[in-house]
């Protein structure tokens, strides 16, 4: 096609940034690195990557929601800065979320025409919004939701459906779906692209994110693969070929991080027996030995964290027993659990690691007063001494002990949240996504220090999205999806890229 | 952004103002003190000063207790009506039934004991929002203490009762003071302290070292800034909760013996919301933060020093009495506003 | 869900029935045709809060200023008919001290986000306090006739506050249902990030909301002493809990975005039944009070129990369809 995209992203280019969107101090951190992308009228383009390729991020720019640090988005060849999410959605750009962003308590074209009401002699006029709801609906060709129906008494397919039509009302041309179809069912999933064939034709412009390849061929014209912040490659329809997919998504070779001393031993520490994470999920069964690490690989809500919160007892499972060192455990609470000796490395730091409002070493001696103070008083220097040895020892650079830790770097912090751990004593760690947002060299610091905790004969459970973080350090990988294991890769030379990935998105499953 | 994020939270800040941030009662009070002092007659004597101390010493026990509970995130709105039930309760047990002081005392504090056991079982077991839970039950203790005390008060209790509070344990070292001094001195009115006092003071030492320097006082601040966190990091998180709830609903019933002594009356009319309220006052004042985490003894104590002091003021200067409940509620409003400042801002 | 929450109305609907059906077969005087109007008389005062307290509760708020509000606006109208000012401008001014209380708990609230229970116990207690300062603690009586027939008085056999009460309840059903603000105070309580998606300020919203229900209670104060025909200054206490009560039974729930002003009358109704069939029984206002906070927090609890399993049921995954063994 001659005719000129719709939407061209330049050199998008992002540094790491914290919570607020502000960028990191200092940060060398690329989230995205030039990133260009472009957009044609009335075709799907799909964008695909692992996990922390930088797709949201760069769906984020687009979407109003950050700035760009570098880079430019053109929109019909004029260049615009949408502020926030509503400037986008005026320019024509709709931003379909994975997780719900509709109200569940109102009514379908409540919320379709939130914050623009139709309003009649200063009344809202309902039955106008809902004609015109269902004529969007209608034309959508959907017919089995009607307007005056709550949000919330919907499926998940038919409220996304709903964000479709509260997009479209706003006459977007340019709808981003950030993975539609991950919690939908064959038959909901049909319907879907069904609608998204029917915009194509319309002339909308559809950004779809996705990781299952069983999809690519159904709905996309071309496909876009960012792996580490950069853009890899664009593929036409006709290219779209498994393999080639997967080699643009790995790709990256294993670096020197990896120098793993420690020998895996072979008495289990931990035992799961047929553990469910919901009732109606396969029943889960793993082990992890003595000085053994165990990588979990998977998507992101395959189910790992739940596993790990299930095991450490803070979320519900069903059924399914846990031995710990040979004994059952019967009842599992966290405060039991790290008195017994298995601690776990939370994947949110801010909200479920850290506290943020408090200071390096109260931090770091946070899991571990009941051992170092087990009389109750808290008098002497033992914290600060704890605090010390940890931050010499994990390299943490922070002013002084009692500098906050909500100042400090992700790198530090996390390094902080791995001191809190260990000062434990540990004989489980059960580590989620321990390198998520850092930079390189704290990364590699901190796997020498996994590396270390393995020797000294802990078992170690890692989850991770980080492909070759997985296969480096790991001795045995399990593979989940849906809520189940489906893969349990002991060879090291069936730890390829291409090998987990094809676990991960089902394609021999 | 990030930079004056860093420049405040850091080291780089001067010792005055990180002083200001962290204990703002203090210059609060000791600006009120000056200037009281100055332009208020009668104010800087020392009976009247002794005067403040007394009535700021039942509150401070009180306050103790809520702000280990402000700690947690939670409140308590009960408090005012705990302290009724307990005094009423108190008073028919030494006046109508004859039982001991000795007996009586512990047993109120069971009873207060078993007010916080409530309370807290409601919030963190049937998850009601402590606001609520607390607004429910206050008016159930209302009621209870109303039905003992039949809306009666109990006047003249026994003397073994009041010696708990009212005796002069300094007055042994009164030997040798002068007797004009004795009347009028400062010494004189320091050795005539009331043990009231000296209890609110011992009570405050052991909630500083309870809040301060126990595994207890650090894993409340933990469960107040983030309770995930608390959890995950092995707090056991209901049991601290609950905890908390007895032993502030203790340390209000132990109030409720102090005042019940102080004022020689026992009724269910004692307390009441205005009280929980004039609690609330001096923590906030003190700087405690409402949304759990942050609390301090020392801030706390001058929190309540503050709201005496202008309650002292307001008598002295006889404007009319009931300017103090507005006035508390304005000086509340402005610590609320001060410390929405000073997170964001400074 | 939405059967659950037909369910709710109709044990709701049940209760009303129930209470009726006891206090007919069981006090003798319950449903004479008298005691039924001074009945919803008293009712009307709480329902009036409830119009308020709903709409704070559904935004996730609170409101505990109610009591002091009703109080210091009652207060406040005596005070300046006792001053001869004319009826109507004393209510007005009455009315708009009420809704500017509210703006000062709102903003706190909205734009300073101290919690609102925080915020409104303060200002409640502001309120409270001037109004013992009004008078020296002592209240004013005496009303001109035409304000006290504001309360007394009745028209076709049905006392004015009940019509004044079905204006309000009109009325916000009005705002809630019918106007574009209404949609977005549900919306808020519901999601607040999709309001703010679509640009909507949502400080305003909540500045709204509590300034509706500081006029509400405002009027409430108001219509109270014309009722009474004394303005007390601890008169508006009990309605505090009696307001947050009626739109817990009613069925507004603490998590917010659910709840309706209708229902919120409904509960405002079985309130004050329970008191008045608990008054002519002769039981105490002691135990009405211990019976009024026990429902408040099983209430509570109930609601708070059934949302935390419905969140619970929940599926996380979805099943992987070919079976996904080892």
């Amino acid at each position: 096609m001659a005719e000129k995209p719709i939407l061209e992203m330049r050199g998008i280019t992002k540094y790491i940034f914290d919570s607020y969107g502000v960028a990191i101090r200092n940060s060398t951190v690329r989230i995205l690195d030039k990133v260009d992308f472009d957009l044609n009228r009335g075709e799907v383009h799909i964008l695909v990557g692992e996990n922390g390729a930088g797709k949201s991020t760069l769906m984020k720019v687009l979407g109003g929601l950050i700035p760009p640090d570098e880079g430019e988005v053109l929109l019909d060849g004029k260049v615009i800065r949408p502020k926030n999410a509503k400037e986008a959605l005026e320019a024509g750009i709709g931003f379909i979320h994975q997780e719900l962003n509709l109200c569940g308590n109102l009514s379908v074209s409540d919320n379709i025409f939130m914050g623009r009401e139709i309003v009649r002699r200063g009344v809202k006029d309902k039955s106008a919004m809902r004609a015109k709801s269902a004529q969007l609906l209608d034309e959508m060709g959907v017919t089995n939701i009607p307007p005056e129906t709550l949000v919330k008494d919907l499926s998940t397919a038919q409220q996304q459906i709903v964000e479709i039509a509260k997009v479209l009302s706003y006459d977007c041309r340019i709808i981003i779906m950030d993975e539609p179809t991950s919690s939908l069912t064959q038959r909901e999933i049909d319907i879907l692209f069904a609608l998204i064939d029917k915009l194509r034709a319309q002339g909308v412009s559809i950004i779809y994110i996705s990781h299952r390849l069983e999809e690519f061929e159904r709905v996309g014209d071309r496909l876009s693969v960012l792996r580490d912040g950069q853009s890899i490659g664009t593929l036409e329809r006709r290219d779209f070929d498994v393999d080639t997919i997967v080699a643009m998504m790995v790709g990256r070779t294993l670096g020197a991080m990896y120098e793993n001393r420690h020998v895996p031993g072979h008495e289990p520490v931990l035992e799961v027996r047929n553990l469910r994470l919901e009732e109606k999920t396969a029943p889960i069964s793993m082990h992890i030995n003595a000085g053994e690490i165990v990588g979990m690989g998977g998507l992101v809500g395959a189910g790992r964290t739940e596993l790990a919160k299930s095991v450490f007892g803070y979320r519900k499972c069903f059924g399914g027993e846990v031995f710990y060192q040979g004994r059952q455990l019967k009842t599992l609470n966290p405060a039991d659990l790290i008195r017994h000796g298995i601690v776990y490395l939370t994947e949110d730091r801010k909200s479920e690691g850290l506290v943020l409002d408090m200071d390096v070493a109260q931090n770091i001696s946070l899991a571990s007063l009941f051992r170092m103070f087990p009389r109750f008083f808290m008098f002497g220097g033992k914290e600060r001494e704890l605090a010390e040895k940890t931050v010499s020892q994990l390299n943490v650079v922070c002013n002084s002990l009692s500098q906050l830790v909500r100042t400090l770097s992700g790198g530090n912090q996390q390094k902080i949240i791995l001191g809190k751990c260990l000062a434990t004593n540990p004989r489980l760690l059960i580590l989620d996504e321990p390198t998520r947002g850092i930079d390189v060299g704290a990364k590699a610091e901190i796997y020498r220090m996994i590396d270390q905790i393995a020797e000294s004969g802990v078992a170690v459970m890692m989850i991770s999205s980080d492909m070759p973080e997985l296969i480096g350090m790991s001795d045995r990988i399990y593979v989940m999806r849906g809520g189940a294991i489906v893969a349990e890769i002991q060879d090291k030379a069936d730890m390829t890229q291409e090998n987990i990935l094809a676990y991960t998105i089902g394609k021999n499953a | 952004m990030q930079n004056t994020l860093e420049k405040s939270k850091g080291t780089s800040q001067s010792l005055w103002v990180r002083f200001l941030k962290n204990h703002g009662s203090i210059l609060f009070f000791a600006v009120l003190f000056l200037l009281s002092s100055l332009f208020v007659p009668n104010f800087f004597t020392p009976r009247n000063v002794m005067t403040v101390i007394k009535q700021a010493a039942v509150p401070l026990v009180a306050c103790m207790g809520l702000m280990l509970i402000l700690t947690t995130g939670g409140i308590d709105l009960s408090l005012g009506y705990t302290l009724g039930l307990c005094s009423v309760l108190l008073g028919m047990m030494t006046k109508r039934y004859g039982i001991a002081a000795w007996q009586a005392i512990p047993l109120t504090l069971l009873i207060g004991a078993a007010v916080g056991l409530v309370n807290g079982s409601i919030v963190q077991f049937l998850h009601v929002p402590a606001f609520i839970a607390t607004l429910g039950s206050g008016y159930v203790l209302y009621g209870i203490a109303q039905i003992f005390g039949k809306g009666d008060a109990f006047y003249q209790l026994p003397e073994d009762l009041l010696a708990f509070g009212t005796s002069r344990p300094l007055m042994i070292f009164a030997g040798g003071v002068p007797e004009e001094a004795m009347k009028n001195g400062l010494i004189g009115q320091i050795l005539k302290l009331p043990s009231y006092v000296f209890i609110a003071l011992i009570v405050a030492a052991i909630m500083y070292v309870v809040r301060h320097k126990t595994t207890y006082g650090r894993n409340l601040s933990v469960f107040g800034f983030n309770a995930k966190t608390a959890r995950l990091s092995g707090v056991r998180t209901a049991r601290l909760n609950v905890a908390t709830y007895v032993i502030s609903s203790t340390l209000v019933a132990l109030a409720s013996v102090l005042l019940t002594i102080r004022v020689n009356c026992a009724q269910s009319n004692l307390g009441g919301s205005n009280y929980t309220f004039e609690i609330v006052t001096a923590a906030v004042v003190g700087g405690t933060s409402l949304a759990g985490g942050v609390s301090s003894v020392v801030n706390c104590l001058f929190g309540v020093l503050v709201t005496k002091t202008l309650e002292n003021i307001v008598n002295l200067m006889a404007v009319n009495i009931y300017l103090y409940q507005p006035l508390m509620g304005v000086v509340i409003l402005i610590a609320i506003v001060l410390d929405a400042w000073k997170n964001r801002k400074l | 869900m939405r059967l659950s929450k037909r369910q709710s109305s109709i044990v709701t609907a049940a209760a009303v029935i129930a209470v009726f059906l006891i206090g007919g077969a069981f006090v003798p005087n319950f449903l004479k045709p008298a005691n039924f109007l001074n009945v919803i008389r008293q009712c009307s005062i709480i329902a009036i809060c409830a119009v308020g307290v709903t709409q704070v509760i559904v935004i996730q708020g609170i409101d505990l200023s109610v009591g002091g509000n009703v109080t210091f606006c009652g207060m406040l109208a005596g005070l300046l008919l006792g001053r001869g000012v004319p009826v109507p401008a004393a209510i007005l001014c009455a009315l708009v001290c009420g809704v500017v209380i509210g703006l000062i708990s709102g903003s706190l609230y909205a734009y300073l986000e101290v919690p609102a229970f925080v915020a409104t116990l303060v200002v409640g207690q502001i309120t409270q306090g001037l109004a013992y300062l009004f008078n020296n603690g002592r209240s004013f009586g005496g009303f001109p006739k035409s304000y006290v027939f504001l309360g007394n008085g009745s028209f076709l056999g049905i006392p004015i506050s009940d019509y004044i009460m079905i204006v309000f309840v009109a009325a916000g059903i009005f705002v809630t249902t019918m106007l574009p603000i209404g949609t977005r105070i549900y919306g808020l309580g519901g999601n607040e990030q999709v309001l703010k998606n679509v640009g909507i300020d949502t400080a305003k919203i909540k500045l709204f909301v509590f300034a509706a229900s500081g006029f509400c209670a405002a009027s409430a104060g108001v219509l109270l002493a014309a009722q009474l025909d004394t303005a007390h200054p601890t008169q508006g206490e009990p309605y505090q809990l009696d307001a947050i009560a009626a739109c817990i039974i009613g069925g507004v729930s603490m998590s917010g975005g659910e709840g309706k002003v209708i229902m919120s009358m409904v509960g405002a109704l079985i309130i004050g039944s329970i008191r008045n069939i608990l008054n002519l029984l002769a039981v105490h206002s002691f135990y009405q009070n211990i019976l009024v906070g026990v429902i408040i927090i099983a209430v509570v609890a109930v609601s708070m129990f059934s949302r935390l399993r419905s969140e619970s049921k929940t599926a996380q995954f979805t099943v992987v369809e070919n079976g996904g063994g080892r």
